[in-house]
């Protein structure tokens, strides 16, 4: 072990909140298994186990060897890998994958391995390092709407029309991360108002023409709009099934939930295992355990923040933020969903939800941010003549 | 535009403290959803998690009183398919000989079900039937057909089991043994016994169960034992007789065939007892079958007729205002009674007849005579005899809905001066068929009026919880004397009244014919007369064992009306048949006749046979036979010698010696 902790460079409290949430991840995956494996008929609960165990094992394999590279190099990797995604993102759509009649195509199988993999997390994080890298490039610089659209926005509105037809909160939660992450960059504000206002524009555009021409192409438009008018509406319609559900689950937890494995509302709630986890957390470990991973996702922010202060260029801030802020304000989303705060959406919970899409993504993203604060580790070392009190007490937190 | 690593951090940390604001705002509405709205969400888990499932309880059994059984529930099965359900691969590789099963199960073309099945999947028919209704066994064998045999969840098998009543007879006393039946609306049915034994006896009490829901449509029992267990039906045992029913039964059809009737009804009473033994009721439906309508013979009350000529008489003689012999002049046929004339079937009438001879010629004038000349200033006399003999209230028998009986009062709107004449010959009252029967029987039985009854015993398992037994309304309808008349003139009618065509030298039967207009109100009863044919009575004579009343309404009247005709052959079918036909007349008390001698001669063998095992025994004046049996047997081995057969005449060793290993007893048979 002691070779390996050796190695383990960056953060160590990001480190150890990483580990601390994958191995709470265990319990609620575990539990919300049964219902899987029941329905599944012959497969049984300790596969799932296992499966989640994997998913989480090649999750550390990526975060660690991300973690080593240097972050410079992911300039030129986000560079090289947009035109990569944007092949496959076109290739999930081709698949034309459908969950009755709408169209879900998220996943596109790996070859060989067999496993299957959500386009949009990759193109996420990939789109995130490019927008910073940009962000970065451009610093010194003074630049008009016209130099930026090019190089900026069409990759990004090309990702993200590609990802709306089959996943809107997705496409919906990356724009606005992008938004944020020009924002933080110094990008005007003036221009930003321009970029929404075109952003708000081509969905009202997609969603008139899904409306006029239902049989063009295969979306879930009528999925969104039912979604959001059940979150709308204060009455009792079908949608609000599972939203019902997670709240039977949340309101039966109590402060120290009715213990491990003892939900019951995880036979009724579609996607127990993953983007309503958080109601079957509080269900079973009570208010104590929503707070404890609550307070683990927001400490995970303040270390992002932390690390982010520290970086010693633009682009590591950016890069820091622009992948580390997406991992807290995506758990944040799927706790509002399960809350009722927000409309159902299928955001999973980053590391505690099973999925292995998920678990991987969250855990490159991870690895970035700890190539930041590593390559900030080696500089420390070499001089280490700073003492800025600030410093050394964001370092002990 | 020059970026700063300040102008950066301040804008992170407004937007990580955002950030941090939406987390509180989780945790706000977590709290909320916990303390405000907690007790209604906590409130709907229970509810819509946990249920109360009824276990219903097995409903008895219904019994003849032979101990066959009239009606049972037995679990039947609907079986369904979810065509959406098994995999691509299940579907394609499994439908085919799905298919070929189904169709050799029900005779369906295979390519035609594979079509439908095909279909129902293209459809997304999760609830395509398959079968409907079959038993136990024919579940078991469509559970193992190829694609259902890979369970609820891989081959789309759906399952339900309902309880059905059965009526093993089929359609023979259906009505009397009776069902319990719930329409859409909740109404229920209860008829015969059945329907009225159901509530106290045979339902017995449902279970309760809490279950819990573990997925849509799926739910587990929450404790190992049931909340409330439940508790079976008891076994109800009737006092019908399914021979004597069949009997009846098809014996009432073949005649209703025969006459085109609208419907009838027999009752088979055991005489001693009041047990009904058999009660067929037929209807006609609209295509002319006959089957289990209504309740006939309990439910409905109409004009008796001529049957109750006999009551009318009865009660002159007991009120000894005539006698039998007393000479009543029916004149020429028509005579009349305060302004309405009263005819009789006979054409030119019987003259002057004696008071027995009205009876069996079933003359109306000569009993409306007798009684309006006897009873017109006192009436209630006449009714008081009805009242006493309990015919003017129903007989308070178990099974639902027995008709109520008739009887007009002075003061009644039915009154008139004519109502008393009428009623001498069975016209202006009512009364059922089972109300008729029971007095016939009280006079079979000598006097003895019991209530008609369906059951002997209620039981659980082997248990009685209740036993039935005769109930006597009245002890003595009349004197001994009145009784006999009453009873000769009854046996003469089939002798040489109207029932004479009915008389068999080989039995003995006893009764009255009964022919009446029926509808006769309506306006077209002129073009198209209306009669209710009866015949009421026992047998045999001597003793009788059977009383039976057979009432057929509405006869075609092209092939005849007169209840001699349509419902006499009934009634003698019934009493000819059980006589011949039922074991029970057959009976043989004991096979095991003893003989003496042969005892004794068994107990001198036996006694030998233990006494001598090494000294010879005198064998003389014993078969051959025997004594050849005693030698062998003994414990030494001797050879045996018979010279002759029969009985032994003389022994070569004397009795009383010794016998040796391998010595010869030569015997001498004759």
């Amino acid at each position: 072990m002691q070779p390996l902790f050796k190695n383990i460079k960056g953060d160590r409290l990001i480190w150890a909140i990483v580990a601390l949430l994958a191995i709470l991840s265990f319990l609620p995956v575990y539990s919300a298994a049964s219902n899987l494996a029941y329905k599944g008929g012959g497969s049984n609960t300790f596969t799932f186990f296992v499966k989640h165990f994997m998913h989480l094992f090649l999750g550390f394999v990526i975060m660690y060897g991300v973690h080593k590279i240097p972050y410079r190099y992911f300039r030129g990797l986000s560079l090289v890998m947009i035109p990569v995604v944007l092949v496959l993102l076109g290739l999930t759509m081709l698949q034309g994958t459908t969950i009755e009649g709408a169209n879900a195509s998220r996943w596109i199988q790996i070859p060989i391995v067999g496993m299957s993999f959500q386009t949009s997390t990759l193109a996420s994080v990939v789109l995130m390092v490019y927008v910073a890298r940009y962000m970065s490039k451009i610093k010194d610089k003074t630049i008009t709407f016209k130099e930026s659209i090019l190089p900026l926005w069409v990759p990004v509105f090309l990702i993200l029309i590609l990802i709306l037809p089959a996943n809107f909160s997705t496409a919906a939660i990356l724009f606005l991360m992008v938004v944020m992450l020009v924002f933080l960059g110094g990008y005007p504000i003036r221009y930003l108002a321009v970029i929404i206002g075109s952003g708000i524009l081509v969905l009202t555009l997609f969603i008139l023409i899904a409306k006029a021409f239902p049989d063009a192409m295969p979306n879930r438009v009528d999925t969104w709009m039912g979604r959001i008018e059940s979150f709308a509406n204060p009455e009792d319609t079908e949608a609000d099934y599972q939203i019902e559900k997670a709240k039977i689950a949340i309101a039966t937890g109590g402060i120290k939930g009715v213990g491990p494995g003892k939900s019951l509302q995880k036979n009724f709630l579609p996607q127990s295992s993953s983007d309503f986890i958080f109601a079957i957390i509080i269900e079973e470990y009570g208010l104590f355990g929503g707070f404890v991973i609550m307070i683990l996702y927001l400490w995970l922010l303040f270390r992002i923040v932390i690390v982010a202060q520290k970086s010693d260029t633009i682009f590591g801030k950016l890069l820091v933020l622009g992948v580390g802020l997406p991992i807290v304000f995506q758990a944040l989303i799927n706790m509002a969903v399960a809350v009722e705060l927000f409309p159902v959406t299928g955001q999973t919970l980053p590391l505690i939800s099973s999925g292995g899409t998920s678990i991987w993504m969250t855990c490159l993203a991870i690895g970035i941010i700890l190539s930041v604060s590593a390559k900030r580790e080696e500089i420390k070392e070499q001089e280490i003549n700073e003492d800025n009190p600030l410093e050394i007490l964001s370092e002990t937190i | 535009m020059a970026v700063n690593e300040k102008g950066i951090l301040n804008r992170l940390y407004f937007i990580a403290g955002c950030m941090f604001v939406f987390g509180l705002a989780v945790i706000f509405k977590l709290l909320s959803i916990q303390y405000l709205q907690g007790d209604k969400y906590r409130s709907m888990a229970t509810e819509r998690i946990v249920k109360d499932v009824i276990i219903p309880a097995n409903r008895g059994n219904v019994y003849s009183v032979n101990g066959n059984l009239l009606a049972t529930s037995i679990p039947k099965y609907d079986i369904r398919i979810d065509a959406l359900a098994p995999s691509n691969k299940n579907f394609e590789a499994y439908l085919k000989p799905l298919c070929n099963e189904l169709s050799k199960f029900s005779g369906k073309p295979s390519n035609e079900l594979e079509k439908q099945i095909r279909q129902a999947r293209a459809n997304k028919n999760r609830y395509f039937l398959l079968a409907r209704n079959i038993g136990y066994s024919d579940y078991i064998r469509i559970r193992n057909f190829p694609l259902l045999n890979l369970g609820a969840f891989k081959g789309g098998l759906i399952v339900e089991q309902t309880t059905k009543r059965e009526h093993p007879m089929g359609g023979i006393a259906q009505r009397t043994i009776g069902y319990e039946r719930w329409d859409e609306q909740g109404n229920v049915t209860r008829p015969g016994i059945d329907g009225a034994f159901g509530v106290k006896y045979l339902r017995g009490v449902d279970g309760k169960r809490k279950k819990q829901q573990i997925g849509k449509g799926q739910w587990k029992p929450l404790s190992d034992a049931n909340e409330v267990e439940p508790k079976d039906g008891y076994d109800v045992y009737t006092t019908i007789d399914v021979n004597i029913q069949d009997i009846a039964h098809h014996a009432l059809l073949e005649q209703l065939e025969k006459y085109k009737a609208d419907h009838g009804c027999v009752v088979v009473m055991e005489t001693k007892t009041g047990e009904i033994r058999a009660i067929s009721n037929l209807g006609r439906n609209k295509n002319g079958h006959y089957y289990e309508r209504l309740n006939y013979a309990v439910g409905e009350s109409f004009e008796p007729g001529s049957t109750f000529k006999v009551m009318a008489l009865m009660a002159a003689l007991e009120d000894k205002v005539i006698d039998t012999s007393t000479i009543v002049d029916t004149q020429n046929g028509r005579k009349r009674f305060y302004g309405r004339y009263i005819n009789d079937s006979h054409r030119g009438g019987y003259g002057k007849i004696s008071a027995a001879r009205v009876l069996e010629v079933s003359s109306n004038i000569g009993i409306a005579t007798i009684i309006d000349e006897h009873y017109s200033k006192q009436p209630e006399k006449f009714l008081n005899r009805i009242k006493e003999w309990k015919l003017n209230m129903p007989l308070g028998i178990s099974i639902i809905g027995e008709g109520n009986p008739d009887i007009p009062e002075p003061g009644n709107k039915n009154w008139s001066k004519n109502a008393l004449p009428s009623m001498a010959y069975g016209y202006n009252l009512e009364l059922t068929p089972l109300q008729t029967l029971a007095f016939y029987n009280a006079i079979a039985n000598n006097g003895e009026l019991v209530k008609p009854r369906f059951l002997r015993a209620v039981k659980e398992f082997d248990e009685e919880i209740e036993t039935f037994d005769k109930q006597v309304l009245v002890k003595n309808i009349c004197s001994n004397e009145t009784l006999n008349k009453i009873k000769e003139i009854l046996k003469n009618i089939v002798v040489r009244g109207t029932g004479e065509r009915l008389y068999s030298e080989t039995f003995s039967m006893a009764g009255k014919t009964g022919t009446v207009r029926t509808e006769y109100w309506m306006n077209d009863w002129e073009d198209n007369p209306r009669y209710v044919s009866s015949f009421s009575g026992y047998f045999p004579v001597d003793n009788p064992k059977y009383s039976c009343i057979v009432v057929i309404h509405k006869p075609s009247t092209e092939v005849g009306y007169y209840g001699a005709d349509v419902s006499g052959p009934v009634f003698k079918k019934v009493a000819q048949k059980i006589f011949i036909d039922t074991p029970i007349v057959d009976e043989i008390e004991t096979l095991n006749i003893s003989k003496t001698s042969v005892d004794n001669e068994y107990e001198s063998f036996y006694k030998t046979a233990q006494t001598y095992k090494t000294i010879m025994p005198n064998l003389v004046g014993i078969p051959a036979m025997d004594a050849l049996a005693l030698l062998e047997n003994m414990q030494v081995d001797v050879k045996v010698k018979i010279n002759g057969r029969g009985i032994i005449k003389a022994q070569s060793v004397n009795k009383n010696t010794k016998l040796k290993n391998n010595q010869t007893v030569v015997l001498t048979a004759s």
